[in-house]
């Protein structure tokens, strides 16, 4: 009874009737519904204008949080990043230097073990200071058993010989300068000549016997008869033939095998006749490097 | 001390165009240190330090050339006098006079080198080493001693001129 009268009196009667009318309204069938959402339409629209204001704040708000406010952390983060890159980029350049230095000692070591004459491995560390001649300095000199006239030798061919033999450095005049000079003989017909440098850094194959059948491509090596080479190590490549009247000699013009801008370690020969078996040829030629050739023949 | 700075100069500077100068080459071509450093000293301290300086480094810088002992020997000392007469009595060392000069005495250099070498060696073409050599050198030589110049411009200004006032 006290249940009754509590709900019969005031706003609980109000609270009544509405859940009673939301209840007959829910239990209405779908096709009766229709007028209802019509009306709910033009409220939701309504609704949706501050709706989609307080979403767009809120997307705001989190981005600003997202990029800005929660990324203290990142900007550190980022910074060891950078600098993990940095030290794997070092290490990167270090390791592809050890692998090629690797290659150019084991090409090196492998010569040393195919030529059979004592040889003495050194480093290039500078060239010459002037711009006059063309040599490089070594960082082996006279306490290591180097000296004057000793010929210097890569995998690729001969590189030139040592003209000043310090205790600690020497200085090679590499065979593309005016200055040195080298007998050689073209590998297929067996003629011998001078080999010196020319001043557009190539070489010159000098005193070839007139009627010689020697044609570009032919592949000059050491003769062994002077200087401090073996014979039969590469010096370069003929690319080009000068005939010139008057002259009791022929002269070719040779693209050398070795590159004498990449030079780093070489050998140098310190006594190219100790033994008395010549090999025909100590180790197989490189592929000569690529230059102007022309037969002007 | 002045003894002291020189012999620093000449064992720092031969190594450094021996080891580092080949990084800076351009076409092949490098600035001579020697030279820059004997024609910067003409210019500061005078003709006799720069004959003496030009002396050490000339042989220096022959000691590790593959050509002949004598060479720079005999050039560097008379590069520097030509320097220190040039700047004897300059009134203001302006950067188009040291320009000009380095370029004028790395040309003369360049130049005696070649008949030098013309002379001792085999036949070479003047054209090509003109072309090849010279004028290069010369040009990257009067830049990089312009350079050096500005650099010891910082902490030392060029010496005072001598004027009738200064006897007084």
């Amino acid at each position: 009874m006290i249940f009754l009268q509590s709900i019969a009196g005031g706003k609980r009667a109000v609270i009544l009737f509405l859940a009673l009318l939301i209840t007959a309204l829910l239990l209405l069938p779908e096709s009766r519904q229709e007028p209802l959402l019509a009306l709910g339409r033009h409220m939701a629209a309504a609704v949706s204008v501050p709706l989609h204001a307080i979403d767009t704040l809120n997307q705001q708000g989190e981005a600003l949080w997202t990029r800005y406010l929660a990324l203290q952390g990142t900007r550190a983060e980022n910074q060891t990043l950078r600098q993990e890159i940095a030290r794997l980029r070092q290490e990167n350049v270090r390791l592809r230097e050890t692998a090629a230095a690797s290659t150019r000692l084991r090409d090196l070591l492998e010569l040393k073990e195919r030529l059979p004459y004592p040889a003495v491995s050194a480093q290039v560390v500078g060239r010459d200071p002037s711009n006059w001649y063309r040599s490089i300095v070594v960082n082996k000199g006279a306490r290591d058993g180097l000296a004057v006239d000793m010929g210097v030798v890569t995998p690729a061919g001969i590189i030139g010989r040592i003209v000043k033999a310090y205790d600690r450095f020497a200085i090679v005049l590499l065979v593309i300068d005016p200055n040195n000079a080298v007998t050689g003989l073209v590998q297929r017909t067996r003629d011998e000549g001078i080999v010196e440098g020319t001043e557009r850094g190539l070489a010159r194959i000098k005193y070839l016997p007139l009627l010689s059948t020697v044609k570009v491509g032919d592949q000059v090596v050491t003769s062994g008869l002077a200087g401090g080479f073996p014979r039969g190590l590469p010096i370069g490549t003929i690319t080009k033939i000068e005939r010139r009247e008057a002259e009791l000699f022929l002269s070719a013009e040779i693209a050398p095998d070795s590159d004498f801008a990449k030079l780093e370690e070489v050998l140098v020969v310190t006594s190219p006749r100790e033994s008395a078996q010549l090999p025909p040829m100590p180790f197989p030629l490189q592929p000569p490097a690529k230059r102007d050739a022309g037969d002007t023949r | 001390m002045k003894v002291a700075a020189y012999a620093v100069l000449v064992l720092l500077v031969i190594p450094i165009q021996i080891v580092l100068l080949d990084r800076l080459s351009i076409a092949g071509v490098r600035p001579d240190l020697a030279l820059v450093a004997v024609c910067l000293i003409g210019l500061y301290w005078g003709e006799v330090e720069a004959m003496l300086a030009g002396l050490a480094l000339g042989f220096a810088q022959d000691l590790f050339s593959g050509g002949a002992l004598w060479g720079n020997l005999c050039l560097k000392p008379i590069l520097g006098l030509m320097a220190g007469l040039a700047s004897r009595n300059l009134v203001n060392l302006s950067w188009v006079f040291a320009l000009v000069l380095m370029l004028g005495l790395s040309l003369f250099s360049g130049s005696v080198m070649y008949l030098l070498k013309s002379f001792t060696g085999p036949e070479a073409s003047f054209f090509l080493a003109a072309r090849g050599i010279i004028l290069p050198q010369a040009c990257y030589d009067a830049v990089f001693g312009l350079a050096a110049l500005k650099l010891i411009g910082l902490w030392k200004p060029h010496r005072a001129p001598l004027t009738a006032l200064t006897y007084e």
